[in-house]
């Protein structure tokens, strides 16, 4: 029998200060036909293992075009990732998955595509930022709105660079609060909406950062007309076994991890234990 | 249905049978007089005329602490699973138990099998032994379709009569126990299948006023009509000790956690508790469940909640009674269910 607990070893290829505690680590698979295997889309996770601290759940924060590695952001939070930020280029780690399910893509083809994250939400929606920016042409137009605390926390520096020169493409940044040389927008995410025209009649929103964020812009966008199967979101829960076995993750009567981590906002509303 | 008879001075001969294929699981007396599911040499430490066990049998297939891989660190990891292959007889279970083995299997097989259970499942064999009447005042199997006698879910239903066991197979592994120990196996009699039916009636009705209103709370929760009261009040009582659900049959929320020995690392599982108040926590310190009410329902709502139930094919109450008799703040199953029928915790 298939043993789902079992990871997969993969190798350290890189690593990339984002912040000062967040890094984007790239890694490979060390089997060549896992490798091969390993196809993913974007809004799935995998169970990270350090070997020595434990597992933890973390999106896969790439698109897999093109490509044979697959980066991991994470920020330096707790007992696994404390681990993981102390390992280097050429360590070793466990990976379990692809997990989950993903964002919609070809169902949104022709829609104006409005992404919304805030601080290191941005990470789970960058493959599909990225997937849909190499199709751009089979969108109607696409938005990037990014928030983070302070511009400090901003990740991804350069890919914001260049999705903001991108022809056909917006991207506007704001944080809560401003440092020195910070020129740009101040105030919570949920403000550059108001910056931007859409046609909520054919636009999608992918929405993803800490739950109070989400519940206010989610509360924006359903006064700015967003239907509720128009807003899509990738939940976080503290996801051990990923595949709908140890029930830590479960809200309502779904399990994060194996119904989810994307579900739209009508879905989100249907569960018995979602709060508005 | 197909019965036999295992004439009582066979018994012993069959469980000794049992014992050089299997380890051999069966209710015991322990020095104080209570019984527990544990391995047997012989049919002699089988408790044949006992009420019901302290504990279900869910550790037998779900371990309170597994080990799921054992890796070396260093230059080169090396990771390896174990599974536990070893043949086990659960003999003489009680039919609530056996309905909770039910339960797990749903949750942990399906599409996306657990290996470490499914091993242990796919090499047991279940010999339900029915309940003659009702082994203890908190017993409500009655209300949850899980006894005392059973119509599926065992490989082999025993029921004592006074000339041996009546013998009711349930499936392919069933009869197979039966075909390679035929010698030992008589045809049932009319009579003795009457008897079955007649001893199934008589049980049900030595069950008393003990009760749980599963249908009606099973609705209101399905439906989001609970009367928030409801939780703030058991949550007033609730010590979260997790009792209940360890000791509960189909509670089976667990948490991974790795350890070092020496240069190698272990994986284990161990059973945790949706009730703990860290059990929902994220390494960032955010709690989707902050509050214990918040937990209560969610508990509750993954037992009996018409969703979970399609999900697992059957709601995962089987009314062994265990949590009121470990609930030290009447606060347990049939008081839930009692508190969202009136809306309020009597």
């Amino acid at each position: 029998m298939n043993n789902p607990y079992l990871p997969k070893l993969a190798t350290i290829e890189k690593v990339k200060t984002e912040t000062y505690d967040t890094t984007t680590f790239t890694l490979r698979l060390d089997d060549p036909e896992e490798r091969k295997a390993f196809q993913h889309r974007p809004g799935q996770f995998v169970e990270l293992s350090v070997f020595g601290a434990g597992e933890a759940p973390f999106c896969i924060a790439s698109s897999g075009h093109g490509r044979d590695t697959f980066d991991l952001s994470v920020r330096k939070v707790g007992h696994v990732t404390g681990a993981l930020h102390e390992m280097g280029e050429g360590g070793q780690v466990g990976i379990r998955g692809p997990l989950g399910n993903s964002f919609p893509f070809e169902e949104v083809a022709g829609k104006h595509i409005l992404f919304v994250g805030g601080g290191i939400g941005l990470f789970p929606l960058r493959p599909q930022i990225q997937e849909v920016c190499r199709e751009a042409d089979r969108f109607a137009a696409i938005t990037v709105l990014y928030g983070a605390r302070t511009p400090e926390d901003l990740v991804y520096r350069e890919e914001l660079d260049r999705w903001q020169q991108q022809e056909g493409m917006t991207c506007l940044l704001t944080v809560d609060t401003a440092s020195d040389g910070w020129t740009g927008n101040v105030g919570v995410v949920g403000t550059l909406l108001t910056k931007i025209e859409i046609d909520v009649s054919n636009a999608v929103a992918f929405v993803c950062g800490p739950p109070i964020m989400i519940r206010f812009v989610v509360q924006d966008l359903s006064n700015m007309g967003f239907g509720e199967n128009a807003i899509v979101t990738t939940l976080e829960r503290h996801m051990r076994c990923g595949i709908g076995k140890c029930n830590h993750c479960m809200i309502g009567d779904k399990w994060v991890c194996k119904d989810g981590p994307v579900f739209t906002y009508g879905q989100m509303r249907e569960m018995t234990e979602f709060e508005e | 249905m197909t019965a036999r008879m295992l004439p009582k001075n066979r018994i012993e001969e069959f469980v000794g049978r049992l014992l050089e294929q299997a380890e051999v699981v069966a209710p015991r007396r322990v020095e104080v007089g209570d019984v527990f599911y544990g391995a047997v040499a012989s049919a002699e430490e089988v408790a044949w005329d006992y009420g019901h066990a302290v504990e279900p049998l869910k550790r037998f297939l779900l371990p309170q602490r597994e080990t799921m891989l054992r890796y070396s660190t260093g230059d080169k990891v090396r990771v390896e699973a174990e599974l536990d292959e070893q043949e086990r007889v659960f003999l003489g279970i009680r039919c609530c138990d056996v309905t909770g083995i039910g339960v797990l299997d749903a949750m942990f097989g399906g599409d996306t099998p657990d290996p470490y259970y499914m091993s242990r499942r796919e090499r047991s064999t279940v010999i339900a032994l029915t309940c003659l009447q009702a082994p203890d005042e908190t017993c409500f199997c009655v209300c949850c379709d899980a006894g005392p006698f059973l119509a599926k879910g065992y490989d082999q239903q025993w029921t004592s009569l006074p000339e041996g066991m009546l013998v009711e197979v349930g499936s392919e592994r069933g009869e197979a126990l039966v075909r390679s120990n035929d010698d030992l196996f008589d045809e049932a009699s009319v009579d003795q299948v009457a008897a079955r039916y007649r001893l199934a009636r008589e049980a049900e009705q030595t069950f008393g006023d003990f009760k749980s209103y599963i249908a009606g709370a099973m609705s209101k929760l399905s439906m989001n009509e609970v009367d928030p009261k409801v939780w703030e009040q058991a949550a007033l009582r609730c010590m979260e000790c997790g009792g209940c659900t360890y000791l509960c049959p189909t509670c089976s929320c667990f948490t991974v956690t790795d350890r070092m020995e020496d240069s190698s690392g272990v994986r284990e599982r161990h059973w945790d508790a949706c009730l703990y108040s860290c059990y929902a926590r994220e390494a960032s310190g955010h709690n989707p469940r902050p509050e214990r009410e918040d937990r209560l329902r969610a508990r509750f709502f993954h037992k009996i909640s018409y969703q979970w139930a399609q999900r697992n094919g059957r709601q995962a109450c089987v009314g062994c009674g265990r949590c009121v008799v470990g609930c030290m703040a009447w606060a347990h199953m049939p008081a839930i269910t009692e508190g969202i029928r009136r809306g309020v915790m009597t």
